[in-house]
């Protein structure tokens, strides 16, 4: 029988197989978190799952509203500040692994979760920095996902830093030697970046896609390995694993406003028709 | 420093917003997403306070409220959620582009260490330097300078980056519980509470139970602010109302949801601002609404199950060097047999 799945269900598949058994991974909500679950619930049963709220250890069985959502986890094992988090645990080199949705990348890595438009006279405020900068600057390794982003020549606002101009610029304004985003996975295929040049690289295509979709959605002239992977699919298991995790990411965000909208009109219309009755 | 030394802060919210909140002054959210002190939030909206400067590390339902109600005309932050996506305008995006509101940006870790400074009494703190490539630290807002510098490593000589300490005028908290003095208990997620609560000249705490002192002396390791801290205490039950408080209420889906729909319109928000906040007069009024409007079942559904921390035991054998006969083991004398011996060595200074 073949496998069923949405693209949602793909790329948390993909990236969770960028966690490795025993790592330490800070993530926040949304796709990255159903791949750190999902990664404990197979190949990485002992790595560690942290938000930069301070919840550390923690097991999550629904996905998170937010990164202070402590009611997604029956306990964790330390309680500790976000200073604890950045400074204790990722400015001593603690972490291996981070994820970060994207929402403007260019090619070099670098992000932006700031501004859509001139900063000045904007078109769009985004969610804005959070702990995004420093963890991109600072992790390990940082696993990308773009969901709704976008590939552009120039950020409109330079907010977390990738391999900032290429080479090794990026360590020399201060980030730790290795660290940097090792991959970026979106709903067409999977990209890393250049050992030397650090510049990005088609490095695998999902099933179906073509080089020729991808190669329009970049700006620039994108490089391309000469062995392109063909992403996985995932498993029945894995989907399995992720739909009861979280139905929300499986079925993605336009769907789940759409659904939880839906639901919670009838509830108002319940709601409205019992206190006609009482009255 | 205003220390604040009364054994009974016990106030409305209404009070604690009257006589410790001026027009101007700046403050801090010592909640960050969990645990929201909106009782206290509301209470600015409704005393329309003006002209006030926020810092927040990131805001979910509060700063589209506050800035809507103009209440905060200069907003130091690092992150705020969008209920439409990127795609829709937040009442954020709006207050930017058409009340002009001034907006600082920062990273959680740089935001909250100004306030880890501020607290300590430090004029600046090192943060993670990597971040001055981007705009976060190269592009100045309101703040102008007075956020990031570069100092060298007086030991090792490279450069570092630092941001300067702050001291907003008052914090607003919301906690599990406090004693009448103002001894603040919070747990679940601690994000920014204990900085941005200590950074403040004077914190303004509401807390769903109001316990005796001895329940706060059992369990110091909870308590994240200290009486002296604190300039008011409110008991404000369902105070975080519709966010999630451990031991108490989980987050309220369907009423955020109403509010995040309300919020895609000017009009929307101030609609749902008018019967929320203004419609009320307190937080005990806004729940009796809420069950009118919604039954008093929903809100039910929001009661947690308990799953209690295993006490820290605080025991010792608790023994007094005098037992009940007044008599000493360590010493091995009775107190009449002490003071004896004090006259006889002479010692004890006869005061006529």
């Amino acid at each position: 029988m073949a496998v069923k799945y949405t693209i949602d269900e793909m790329i948390v598949s993909r990236a969770s197989k960028e966690i490795k058994d025993n790592e330490m991974v800070v993530i926040g909500q949304g796709i990255p978190m159903a791949a750190g679950v999902l990664a404990r619930a197979t190949h990485a049963p002992n790595s560690v799952i942290l938000t930069e709220a301070g919840i550390y250890g923690m097991d999550p069985f629904k996905v998170p509203l937010h990164i202070a959502d402590v009611s997604c986890t029956k306990g964790f094992t330390y309680s500790c500040d976000m200073v604890d988090i950045f400074t204790t645990v990722v400015n001593r080199g603690y972490v291996d692994v981070t994820f970060l949705g994207v929402g403007q990348i260019d090619k070099f890595g670098n992000m932006n979760s700031s501004y859509i438009g001139d900063p000045d006279n904007f078109v769009i405020r985004m969610m804005g920095a959070g702990g995004a900068p420093e963890f991109v600057g600072y992790a390990n390794r940082a696993v990308l996902t773009m969901r709704g982003g976008e590939f552009v020549e120039k950020l409109d606002y330079f907010t977390s830093p990738g391999y900032v101009e290429g080479g090794d610029s990026r360590y020399e304004a201060g980030m730790p030697e290795g660290s940097g985003p090792k991959v970026l996975i979106t709903t067409k295929g999977v990209f890393r970046f250049d050992d030397d040049s650090k510049e990005m690289y088609l490095a695998g295509l999902h099933p179906n896609v073509t080089v020729e979709e991808i190669q329009k959605d970049v700006p620039w002239d994108l490089k391309i390995t000469d062995s392109l992977e063909t992403t996985a699919l995932p498993t029945i298991d894995e989907i399995d694993i992720i739909r009861r995790f979280s139905p929300e990411i499986s079925m993605g965000r336009k769907l789940q406003i759409e659904t939880i909208g839906a639901r919670v009109g009838r509830l108002f219309a319940k709601i409205a028709e019992e206190q006609a009755k009482g009255e | 420093m205003e220390k604040f030394m009364a054994t009974d802060k016990l106030m409305t919210a209404s009070e604690a917003i009257q006589c410790f909140v001026s027009d101007g002054d700046s403050f801090v959210f010592a909640n960050c997403l969990y645990c929201m002190p909106l009782a206290l939030t509301h209470e600015l909206i409704r005393q329309k306070r003006r002209n006030l400067m926020c810092f927040q590390q990131g805001g979910i339902e509060e700063i589209d409220q506050l800035v809507e109600s103009e209440v905060i005309d200069r907003l130091v932050l690092a992150y705020n959620f969008r209920s439409g996506g990127i795609r829709l305008v937040s009442p954020l995006d709006r207050a930017i582009k058409e009340r002009g509101l001034l907006v600082e940006e920062m990273t959680n870790h740089t935001l909250l260490s100004m306030m880890k400074a501020g607290a300590m009494g430090y004029p600046f703190i090192p943060v993670m330097g990597g971040i001055r490539v981007t705009d976060v630290v190269k592009r100045q807002g309101f703040l102008k300078g007075d956020r990031f510098a570069e100092v060298e490593d007086p030991f090792s000589g490279k450069p570092v980056l630092v941001v300067k300490g702050y001291n907003p005028d008052f914090a607003l908290i919301h906690v599990q519980r406090a004693d009448r003095a103002g001894n603040g208990q919070l747990w679940g997620a601690m994000i920014n509470s204990k900085w941005a609560a200590l950074a403040s000249r004077r914190v303004i705490l509401s807390a769903e139970q109001i316990v005796d002192s001895d329940v706060i002396k059992s369990s110091p390791h909870l308590t994240i602010v200290p009486a002296h801290k604190v300039a008011a205490v409110v008991h404000a039950p369902w105070g975080a109302h519709p966010s999630e408080v451990a031991g108490h209420y989980d987050y309220d889906m369907l009423f955020r949801v109403l509010f995040f729909a309300s919020s895609s319109s000017a009009e929307g928000l101030r609609g749902w601002i008018d019967e929320w906040i203004h419609g009320v007069p307190d937080r005990e009024a806004y729940i009796e609404q809420y069950k009118k409007k919604f039954g008093a079942d929903t809100l039910s559904e929001l009661l947690p199950k308990r799953f209690e921390s295993t006490p820290a035991d605080y025991g010792f054998p608790f023994t007094r060097v005098w037992n009940e006969s007044d008599y000493s083991n360590q010493l091995g004398m009775s107190m009449d047999e002490f003071v004896a011996m004090l006259d006889e060595k002479g010692v004890l200074i006869d005061g006529g």
